[in-house]
């Protein structure tokens, strides 16, 4: 387990052990959901590079049963948070409380913790949700840990959040500051099932009953997984490509192209590039494959930095999206050419 | 070394001279632990170092995700400090920042008392972040609490802990719920220091140790007690009367409304920096003086000190926004217009 290309033998060996582990949740995890196969495939990247992930998409779509189903494969705690408009950042956090002593009489204030103590937590629809209680969540991610009347709290390991926003159209919604967005590692988009995967839905789930999801790997394993995430070694030219996507969204970057220049209004960050390294990394290792390739980073490119890239009033008028910005830097930014 | 002999309270036992070769120490002692997590461009570093050995707060600009926080949690964990992050967000509370009394009951004689449960405030170094997205009465409370070193509560008061800085930071202006600071509460801030976006070449090595699996640790290279010693012996550098007059001389031709202020100042600025602004030359002169283990500032030290102490306090005219005129180029060109006393 080692970057070192003369013992490389344990990293494949490492490699292959996560590839066979992901086929296996695959396979849990199908018993459950039907489709969604992108989504499915995204989420498991960010789990294995440790990132958190923004899912958009309309109610109703299995988020809830795929990311529960994942949690149940890898033996991991789950936690939903409904988030509403007057959700306080204590109930995310925990309170403290006063509780008394049965046999003493003694009263005494005890820390409650609030559903952020889990492994994996779902926080649904957190653009309902007003700032404060936004920036509660997007902090305790941020730091891993929460701090509650000066006493701070350390978060279970691993950690995951998986938050989805309805698209902005709906009204009373708090859409999630740029910066806020920035911390997490993707941005999913979820859609309506082809009509053929609709109909096998309905004939699973109005049957007999799922078949039982069986755990496959543990909390630890997946913390080890991610450390051989991070051992891969990734060559400097595919970090080169990963930066220049990154940084030539930036409107004020001197290499920007015209369309970055005409129609952004702020770019990606340099955790767009972090990202697009981190997640390429951990695409290959699942892919069980012992080396990064430009592929690896261009299939990240749309999660990594949709969310990253916001256009400007010109862009909306002419009905040009962020998707469609990652689509052209991809086109104009060269790879590097021994990648495969 | 004019007023050596009245030192202040709690000013270090060791000589100047001697204060001034550990403060230099020091200061070569942080950036070489920082350059484990830092990379690029040593300026950002430089200026929040001048601000925090003088004791000042700083205001930090620049878009997100160019390691405004890591550096300001590097330097609170290689200076010892006490560090609390606070994100401002529009519906922040004043209590949220300074503390609320809650109400408690004793265990034996079933009296009940209120108990002061202290905010993020009581830090040594708070980072207030995107001090912009709050309302004023917000911001406010956090200005107040800067100045008075003291948060006060139902008829009582609490000291912050000391040393106390604010590092905040602003979003653009041009992005949508913004309260911008007003100019008297921006000028709180010692200086204000610009952080953007690295070289390509730079980010490249960042990203490769961002994600990789080897974490750097940093080691930290003094007490917080050294760092209340070493500003007290700042304030004990000399600056020479002819850089006073000439950081006074600059200071006023920032002011529109001053008669014989240029030209371009009249044209282009809407309000000048205040006396605070010459103030603060001043300290960061000698600030950046001490760091280099001299007893007296040089032109240099002012030179250093011009433009994050100004960015912040000059307000552009309109018209400036027309001719694409910013804050940066009009200091330039102050400097260009005030001459620098000769060196003897």
């Amino acid at each position: 387990m080692t970057t070192n290309p003369a013992t490389g033998d344990m990293a494949v060996e490492a490699i292959s052990r996560i590839h066979d582990g992901k086929e296996r949740i695959l396979h849990e995890v199908r018993k459950a959901i039907i489709g969604q196969d992108k989504i499915v495939d995204d989420v498991l990247v960010a789990f294995f590079a440790g990132g958190h992930c923004l899912i958009t998409g309309v109610p109703g779509l299995a988020k809830t049963l795929l990311i529960s189903s994942l949690g149940r494969a890898m033996d991991l705690k789950f936690r939903r948070i409904q988030f509403t408009p007057d959700l306080m950042p204590a109930d995310i956090t925990g309170s403290e409380v006063l509780e008394e002593d049965q046999a003493t009489r003694k009263r005494d204030l005890k820390f409650r913790p609030g559903p952020i103590f889990t492994n994996i937590l779902l926080a649904d629809e957190i653009n309902r949700t007003p700032p404060k209680t936004q920036s509660a969540l997007l902090e305790a991610m941020q730091e891993r840990q929460v701090t509650v009347s000066g006493n701070t709290y350390t978060l279970d390991q691993p950690f995951f959040v998986l938050a989805t926003q309805n698209p902005i159209e709906q009204e009373g919604t708090y859409p999630l500051p740029e910066i806020q967005q920035d911390r997490f590692m993707f941005s999913l988009i979820i859609d309506y099932l082809p009509k053929a995967q609709e109909f096998d839905v309905i004939v699973a789930t109005t049957g007999a009953g799922a078949e039982e999801i069986t755990k496959c790997m543990d909390g630890h394993e997946l913390l080890a997984y991610q450390q051989i995430v991070r051992e891969m070694p990734v060559a400097e030219p595919i970090i080169r490509y990963a930066v220049a996507l990154a940084s030539r969204s930036r409107p004020t970057d001197s290499r920007a192209p015209d369309f970055v220049k005409n129609y952004v209004s702020w770019g990606a960050s340099i955790r767009g590039s972090h990202y697009l390294v981190l997640g390429a990394k951990a695409r290959a290792v699942l892919a069980g494959r012992p080396h990064v390739s430009v592929q690896d980073v261009q299939s990240v490119a749309y999660p990594v930095l949709r969310h990253r890239i916001v256009t400007n009033f010109r862009a909306e008028s002419e009905g040009i999206t962020s998707e469609q910005i990652v689509k052209r830097l991809m086109e104009t930014v060269t790879p590097p050419k021994s990648g495969l | 070394m004019t007023d050596s002999t009245k030192a202040p309270a709690g000013a270090p036992t060791a000589d100047l001279p001697t204060m001034l070769g550990r403060i230099k120490a020091t200061r070569l002692a942080i950036l070489k632990e920082l350059r484990k997590v830092i990379v690029g461009s040593d300026d950002p570093i430089d200026q929040v170092l001048i601000a925090m050995f003088a004791g000042g707060h700083v205001m930090i600009q620049g878009p997100s995700g160019t390691a405004k926080t890591i550096l300001v949690a590097s330097l609170a964990r290689v200076m010892d400090l006490e560090f609390k992050r606070i994100q401002f967000t529009p519906d922040l509370m004043p209590s949220d920042i300074s503390g609320t009394e809650i109400l408690e009951e004793d265990q034996t004689t079933g009296h009940r008392f209120s108990k002061f449960v202290k905010g993020p405030v009581f830090s040594n170094i708070v980072m207030a972040d995107e001090i912009n997205r709050t309302p004023p009465k917000t911001q406010a409370a956090l200005l107040e609490v800067m100045q008075e070193k003291q948060v006060t509560l139902g008829g009582k008061t609490y000291p912050l802990p000391r040393p106390h800085f604010v590092l905040a930071t602003q979003i653009s202006q041009e992005q949508e719920g913004t309260y911008p600071l007003p100019e008297a509460q921006q000028d709180r801030f010692m200086l204000s220091v610009a952080m953007d976006y690295l070289p390509e070449d730079d980010e490249v090595v960042v990203v490769r140790q961002s994600t990789g699996s080897v974490q750097a640790t940093l080691r930290k290279v003094m007490g917080s007690e050294d760092l209340v010693a070493f500003m007290a012996a700042i304030r004990q550098v000399e600056l020479p009367a002819v850089l006073g007059h000439y950081i006074v001389d600059l200071v006023s031709a920032s002011r529109p409304t001053v008669e014989g202020a240029p030209a371009f100042v009249k044209e282009y600025v809407a309000w000048g920096a205040g006396t605070r602004a010459s103030q603060n030359i001043a300290l960061a002169a000698k600030s950046a003086a001490a760091q280099d283990g001299r007893s007296t500032a040089t032109a240099a030290d002012v030179r250093k000190a011009i433009v994050p102490v100004l960015r912040h306090r000059i307000g552009l005219a309109f018209r400036a926004e027309l001719d694409r005129v910013s804050v940066e180029d009009v200091v330039a060109r102050l400097v260009k217009a005030v001459p620098e006393p000769k060196a003897n």
